[in-house]
């Protein structure tokens, strides 16, 4: 008999002991309850959205410093939380030699090449591995720093693969980058009985979801508002702590980087390959971000979108406040830094301006981030003559601003699956927005039932002023196509984009992987 | 301490025959040892002072007074000789010049303090002789002590001329000085060894001042928990005391010794052979120092910069290559002097003992002892080895079953009967010095593994 499959069911059987504790563990990165932000927001709706199901939060963060109090409350349906700190691995521990056991790191070895080679991990591989990492029978994280097996391992890996000169640093780094894995395995066998999983982003999280799921055998679900490996690889081409060799034969014509920072965003993808593999199901906010999975490693069929919605009702008293008129006011809500391009809007609106000289352009969102961007955006409406039309408004509470605007601009160069958008429809407001994210597919819908229903606005390139102007223009000079595209995003809203449909969704998600769990129901129910 | 190395390796590069000497020569009397100077001079006292001082018993009590000072005050200052060794060479890795004069301070207070007490309280209850005698051996005791403590530093400095004179100075001084004091018998020629070593105690001191001077007058860094290295201080008590245990031990079995002055006891028959063998390691410990302290000095730190400094780990581990090669080139090279010093020994002794007119009956015993100083040399170097590497437990280890092993085969070869005499010293250290080059060359094989992955051990 094979003696992983011995030890998983031992495993399992000794923890089916325990009642669970919550369905669903969600993995968190770095966001909520801590951190503010979208991520955040949207587990809340989640856990608010879903009172029939119960939670257990399992947070993990870089530095404690980093993080202050809790920035939300709780719901009752959270039975748990645990929070963990990955910059707190220590390096430290009893130096003295071991041998290490040469058949575990065999097997761990066979993960790295698959790897290299981009292949589909064996399932055995995977389960050898994430059953003995950390196990005082398999190898512990003394094991990975001092053991025999563990040195014949980095030096013949540095002989075989590295390309960087410097064998310390080389050493440094695989140490600083699988010392964490240790916590994770230790975290993945404390925390409590769940029935299955839910991580909301891969990295760190995603690789504490396969661990639990590989030693639990309960099924996991990746959530991914953004896509976190290629996050990181901009972080790591970025980061100045690594630093590359120079090359003594003059400047690097490749201009590719060192081996280390490869090697750091080659540690991140398997990351993701890893959770992608293992994940039952893999969703994203939107089909570029669907497709973008795909590519990194994702298997198509577990791939699926599900938008962020949410509650239109909340606008309609905002629409019965819209004036008679058409107001001749282009609304961009967001903060002033260079990601939202907000100079772009600045030059279209000179354009507006030129040939709808009451036009007016209203940019909603706090200034503090980006000083100098503000005053550079400043500078330019001042340059342009338009401090009469252009007018910073700061941060403001949308339900007073959106009855007053004529229509929604977004000039952003990058964007997941901005709400804006979808609170202008609801509040009765077309939208002008670049081809990011998922800016076309709000605009003109994804399906064919989505696109029957017409455009809500126009979408224009990025970096592009006069065809910004030139749609904003379009649609406030011709009231007939203002009132359809008003139409259109009111309806595509309601249909497709609501917190209901979102939660629906995701109970149907759940219910469908609780009833695959291996895990017994929840008495409490 | 690489300063000793710098100056070898500068004067070997000058390329001539006389500079080989020069080196070696400065290296013989640096490495050798002061105490086998000091062997010298006082034999030199013994035999010059022959027929000036009488009854003849007279110089047998003060050969053997000094053999005892030498003895105790070595086995005494081993606990700190090899400690504070270890703290002068960090301080110096640190750059941290301006602590060493005041834990030197540190260090000779507490010397002279606890050699003090422990002089005073064996000379009060064990002895029952003259005031002037128990004064002077006191005095001795102390100064020979604070001696052993400075001359740590000898190896570390570069005024390596002025050392040379002040050793010939100070040697002269003692010889003069007891040859002129002879009439006043035992304590004349005492007063006389007092005078050199206490002109090489304060001439050194000064020397040592001069190089590192200081702003705090004592500080005691030295004896702060995370300094000591407990294993240092037993390493260093083991192998002075394994040295001298064989002697002990037929000094106070009463078949192979007789009573000379108060409680001090000699052994005729086993004494001259092995002090006579001692001056046999000279070219040796030359050879060691040059070696040890010049070329593997040089490897051991290319080795551990290319470490520090992001080699590939193919240039690791040539150099790790080449430092053991320079390891292995040493004890090799000591090996072939020795071997051609015992040749020497065995084809002339005879000669040399007819010579100085001691009986060839002891001619045997000086074999064997002279094989086994000359494997005390090896011993050494492995030694030096290890402490470089920091394979601290291992050498207290190999210093404890020298110790043992000394011992048990001393006692041993006492129970076999005459013909045995000096095999227990001879066979111990033989044994000590392949076990310990075994462990060594075993740990060496993990050396890399063991510098990488067992940092701050």
């Amino acid at each position: 008999m094979d003696p992983l499959k011995h030890q998983t069911q031992h495993n399992s059987v000794s923890q089916k002991k325990h009642k669970p504790i919550a369905d669903v563990a969600l993995l968190l990165e770095g966001t909520y309850p801590y951190i503010r932000g979208g991520v955040s927001s949207w587990v809340h709706q989640i856990l608010n959205g879903l009172p029939d199901l119960t939670f257990a939060l399992i947070f993990l963060g870089g530095a404690r410093e980093h993080y202050g109090d809790m920035q939300y409350e709780l719901p009752d349906n959270v039975k748990h939380l645990e929070v963990h700190y990955m910059m707190e691995t220590s390096l430290e521990g009893n130096p003295r030699a071991r041998p290490g056991n040469a058949e575990k790191f065999a097997d761990m070895r066979e993960l790295h090449r698959a790897f290299k080679r981009n292949d589909i991990i064996k399932p055995e591989v995977m389960q050898s591995v994430f059953n003995s990492l950390g196990a005082a029978d398999g190898i512990t994280k003394e094991d990975f720093l001092f053991s025999e097996q563990a040195w014949k391992t980095i030096t013949e890996d540095y002989q075989q693969y590295c390309t960087e000169p410097s064998f310390i640093d080389y050493f440094w780094s695989v140490r600083i980058m699988h010392a964490p894995l240790f916590m994770l395995s230790d975290i993945a066998r404390k925390a409590p009985p769940v029935r299955m999983l839910h991580t909301i982003s891969t990295g760190y999280a995603g690789l504490l979801g396969v661990m639990m799921s590989q030693q639990r055998d309960i099924p996991l679900l990746i959530s991914e508002h953004g896509i976190y490996t290629k996050e990181r690889k901009i972080d790591l081409a970025q980061a100045n702590w690594i630093h590359d060799p120079v090359d003594a034969m003059g400047s690097n014509l490749q201009a590719d980087s060192g081996y280390i920072r490869q090697m750091w965003i080659r540690f991140f993808e398997a990351l993701g390959r890893m959770a992608y593999q293992q994940a039952t199901q893999i969703i994203s906010l939107y089909d570029g971000n669907r497709q973008r999975q795909i590519t990194d490693g994702a298997p198509e069929q577990k791939c699926q979108v599900v938008p962020n919605g949410i509650d239109p009702e909340r606008f309609t008293k905002l629409r019965e406040q819209r004036p008679e008129a058409l107001p001749k006011v282009l609304g961009l809500i967001g903060r002033v830094v260079p990601i939202k391009d907000i100079k772009t809007f600045i030059r279209a609106m000179r354009v507006v301006c030129d040939r709808m000289p009451d036009a007016e352009g209203w940019i909603i969102g706090p200034e503090d981030e980006d000083p100098t961007y503000v005053q550079e955006c400043k500078s330019l409406v001042e340059s342009f003559g338009l401090e009469n039309n252009v007018k910073f408004l700061g941060f403001q509470n949308i339900a007073d601003v959106l009855p007053k605007l004529g229509l929604m601009v977004l000039t952003s160069i990058s964007e997941a699956q901005p709400l804006v958008i979808l609170e202008a429809y609801a509040a009765g407001i077309p939208c002008v927005a670049t081809d990011v994210g998922s800016c076309r597919e709000l605009i003109e819908g994804l399906t064919e039932e989505d696109k029957a229903l017409g455009a809500g606005g126009t979408v224009v390139s990025i970096a592009d002023p006069e065809a910004t102007a030139q749609a904003a223009l379009e649609l406030l000079g011709d009231e007939d196509k203002w009132l359809a595209a008003q139409h259109a995003g009111l309806k595509r809203v309601s249909q497709f984009y609501t917190l209901e449909r979102m939660f629906s969704t995701y109970r149907d998600l759940y219910l469908d992987s609780l009833e695959k769990s291996s895990w017994p129901e929840l008495d409490l129910k | 301490m690489a300063g000793i190395g710098f100056e070898i390796r500068k004067i070997l590069n000058k390329q001539s025959l006389l500079s080989v000497l020069e080196a070696y020569g400065y290296a013989a009397l640096i490495g050798s040892g002061p105490w086998v100077l000091s062997v010298i001079g006082v034999m030199i006292i013994g035999i010059l002072s022959f027929g000036l001082v009488l009854p003849q018993s007279l110089i047998i009590q003060f050969l053997v007074s000094v053999t005892y000072l030498m003895a105790s005050s070595l086995i005494l200052t081993g606990v700190l000789q090899l400690m504070f060794t270890r703290f002068i060479a960090d301080r110096l890795f640190e750059n941290k010049q301006h602590i060493i004069f005041s834990n030197l301070m540190g260090a000779l207070w507490l010397t002279i303090a606890v050699s003090g007490i422990f002089g005073t309280l064996v000379l009060w209850l064990l002895f029952d002789e003259s005031l002037i005698y128990e004064m002077l051996m006191l005095a001795n005791f102390v100064v020979l002590c604070g001696l052993w403590i400075v001359v740590i530093f000898l190896s570390s400095m570069k005024a390596y001329r002025a050392i040379v004179a002040l050793f010939l100075i100070g040697y002269l001084i003692a010889v003069v000085a007891a040859l002129s004091l002879t009439a006043f018998g035992l304590p004349g020629l005492l007063a006389g060894v007092l005078l050199g070593h206490g002109f090489l105690f304060f001439s050194f001191l000064y020397l040592i001042v001069r190089e590192y001077p200081g702003e705090h007058f004592v500080s005691f860094d030295f004896t702060q928990r995370r300094q000591v290295f407990l294993s240092l201080a037993l390493t260093g008590l083991f192998f002075n005391a394994a040295v001298w245990i064989d002697k002990f031990i037929f000094w106070f079995t009463p078949e192979t010794s007789q009573a000379v002055i108060g409680p001090l006891r000699a052994s005729l028959i086993y004494d001259l052979p092995i002090f006579l063998a001692y001056l046999s390691i000279i070219p040796g410990m030359a050879v060691f120092l040059v070696r040890m302290e010049a070329d593997f000095a040089e490897h051991y730190d290319n080795f551990y910069r290319s470490v520090r400094e992001g080699d590939t780990l193919e240039h690791i581990w040539y150099l790790k290559d080449r430092m053991i090669y320079t390891a292995r080139q040493g004890i090799y090279e000591i090996f072939k002097v020795q071997g051609v010093t015992v040749m020497i020994v065995l084809l002339l002794g005879k000669d040399i003992l007819e010579l100085i007119g001691i009986s060839t009956l002891y001619l045997r015993l000086l074999y064997i002892d002279v094989v086994g100083v000359s494997m005390q040399v090896l011993l050494l170097a492995i030694l030096n080895v290890m402490f470089y590497l920091d394979y601290r437990r291992l050498a207290l280890g190999v210093c404890a079953l020298f110790f043992f092993a000394n011992a048990l085969l001393t006692v041993l070869s006492i129970e076999l009967g005459a013909a045995f005499f000096g095999y227990g010293f001879a066979v111990s250290v033989t044994l000590t010095v392949l076990v310990g080059l075994y462990l060594l060359s075993r740990k060496l094989d993990r050396l890399e593994y063991e510098t990488f992955m067992l940092q701050g051990r």
